[in-house]
């Protein structure tokens, strides 16, 4: 969880992809994923999940994000499968359709899930807010606050960790406790973090105005995202999912 | 020049003014050292040098402070950060990026530093805060020292005329934290800026400030060239300030020996002290 957004460096032609063009791709996928209801166009886009992770250099952590949706998957797969009335019964209460709408939604699942964690992962979160701010003119003030929280996340579970250790310290048992029970011990340490973090926001608000932030324009980020021909390959591969999704239903 | 005249300030909400009647002037090119107990409202000083304070922090703000002729109360908060730099007390919040690079490029881009002349810059800062090595890392893989050290060049790739710093060594070891003295010391001998340092190490501020303020509840109790401030060293251990030992031991051999002597401030100047005794 912690090192979830964390930026995995490298020079990958996933990585020298323009931020607005990976966001793109990502959108494209997810639309592509919802266009289909076709088995085999929703496996070529997994294909197109697992290619972006593998070609960015990061194996493992697309792995790692497959096995942790899987848990999720298999047990969307079971209830749909059991609760799917229509079709010739194949056994049990199990009909044809059945498995296959079950296996469709929840490919769809995976599919959806995947690209965005995967782009954020080569993606340095400030060329991203940057790129926003100076292709697509979105404002900066969101584009701020969007990149802001995301670098608290890991902040704050620093935070959360240290508080549970010197608990730990004094004697309370979070290891022993499950489910409700560690929800409870839990909760009541958010009250402390959520005050240290507003106090954060604040001081972190007075730094960047005297860093000049109202001054900010979309003219003024030194680094510059131009589209290349690495570009023009992820879009044509886009245009092609969503034609082949548009196609093949 | 900075001028602060009879200052007081309440917080918003706050029984207890954090400021009182505080009167002091730092000359263009002067090193002011700042120091005081936990509470003595040393950070609120800086704030109110800074503009921060009333612009950001709402209290009952009487007095006056000007900074580089510029009337705090009067002047919008953009244009006085221009001139005035400012490294805050809590490093991880003044952080806004996540890779070092971009940390320093973030004043840069926003004031509009012509993109030519960024490069320069950012060679420029990170090369005199020694931290050359640490340009493509990320913030998250560093310790709070660097990350302190990552905030200090990003204030000095502004240039700004005024460079006001609340406890820039806190995280620091002993060589790093001379290190961050000397650099500013060798900027205000190149560029003939102003420094206000808020710092706990009392020696460093004995080599390098030539002006110390001690404040307590709120208030400058004393102020003055640092050897004047120094030969009240009484005073200070009463306010929990530890003076240098070579300084009490001056002090201390002037008063058992009932003559006076010079007060010494580092150990060369004790050195001189002793030989002059035994001679
Ligand atoms: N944002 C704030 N709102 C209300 N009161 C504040 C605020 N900041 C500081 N104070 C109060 O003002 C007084 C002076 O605080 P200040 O932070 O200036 O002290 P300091 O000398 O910097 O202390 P330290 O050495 O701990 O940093 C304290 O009583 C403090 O509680
Ligand atoms: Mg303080």
């Amino acid at each position: 969880m912690k090192d979830l957004f964390r930026y995995v460096p490298g020079r990958s032609v996933i990585h020298r992809m323009n931020p607005v063009t990976k966001l793109l791709l990502t959108v494209v996928i997810c639309v592509a994923a919802f266009i289909t209801g076709n088995i085999f166009v929703l496996l070529g886009l997994l294909a197109a999940d697992l290619a972006i992770g593998f070609i960015a250099g990061v194996p493992g952590k697309t792995l790692n994000i497959l096995k942790g949706l899987m848990k999720i998957a298999i047990f969307l797969f079971v209830l749909q499968t059991l609760l799917y009335r229509d079709g010739t019964p194949l056994f049990w209460i199990i009909t044809d359709k059945g498995l296959l709408t079950a296996a469709t939604v929840v490919l769809r699942l995976v599919v959806v899930c995947m690209p965005l964690t995967l782009v954020l992962a080569v993606t340095r979160v400030s060329d991203l807010a940057n790129a926003l701010v100076q292709v697509l003119h979105v404002p900066y003030k969101y584009a701020f606050t969007v990149t802001t929280a995301i670098r608290f996340i890991p902040q704050f579970l620093e935070e959360m960790s240290d508080i549970m250790e010197a608990q730990t310290a004094r004697g309370v048992a979070f290891d022993k406790a499950r489910g409700l029970r560690k929800l409870g011990m839990i909760l009541p340490l958010c009250a402390p973090l959520l005050i240290t973090s507003v106090r954060r926001t604040e001081l972190t608000a007075v730094a960047v105005e005297v860093r000049g932030f109202a001054l900010r324009t979309p003219a003024s980020g030194y680094r510059r995202y131009p589209f290349g021909l690495i570009d023009a390959a992820a879009m044509i591969v886009c245009a092609g999912m969503i034609v082949a999704a548009v196609m093949i239903r | 020049m900075i001028d602060i005249q009879s200052l007081s300030f309440t917080y918003k909400d706050e029984e207890h003014p954090a400021l009182r009647d505080v009167t002091l002037t730092v000359p263009d090119g002067g090193f002011l050292g700042i120091i005081g107990p936990a509470g003595a409202g040393k950070t609120t000083l800086v704030r109110a040098v800074s503009g921060v304070i009333p612009h950001h922090y709402r209290g009952d703000f009487y007095g006056s402070v000007s900074v580089d002729g510029m009337d705090t109360v009067d002047t919008p908060l953009t244009d006085l950060s221009r001139a005035v730099g400012m490294v805050f007390q809590d490093v991880d919040s003044q952080i806004v990026s996540t890779e070092v690079e971009d940390e320093i490029l973030y004043g840069l881009e926003n004031f509009g530093v012509p993109h030519s002349e960024i490069p320069e810059r950012l060679d420029f800062a990170l090369e005199r805060v020694g931290i050359a090595d640490l340009r493509g890392r990320s913030i998250a893989s560093l310790s709070g020292g660097q990350r302190q050290k990552v905030a200090i060049a990003s204030v000095i790739a502004l240039r700004p005329k005024i460079l006001v710093l609340d406890e820039p060594t806190g995280e620091l070891d002993p060589v790093s934290s001379r290190q961050v003295f000397s650099l500013l010391s060798s900027l205000r001998k190149d560029f003939g800026i102003t420094v206000i340092v808020v710092e706990q190490k009392i020696m460093l501020l004995c080599e390098f400030a030539d002006r110390l303020a001690v404040m307590d509840q709120g208030a400058v109790v004393r102020q003055g060239a640092t050897r004047d401030v120094l030969a009240g060293a009484d005073e200070l251990e009463a306010l929990g300030v530890n003076c240098p030992r070579v300084t009490t031991l001056s002090q201390l051999l002037s008063k058992r020996l009932g003559r006076s002597m010079p007060v010494c401030v580092n150990l060369d100047e004790a050195e001189t002290m002793a030989r002059g005794l035994m001679a």
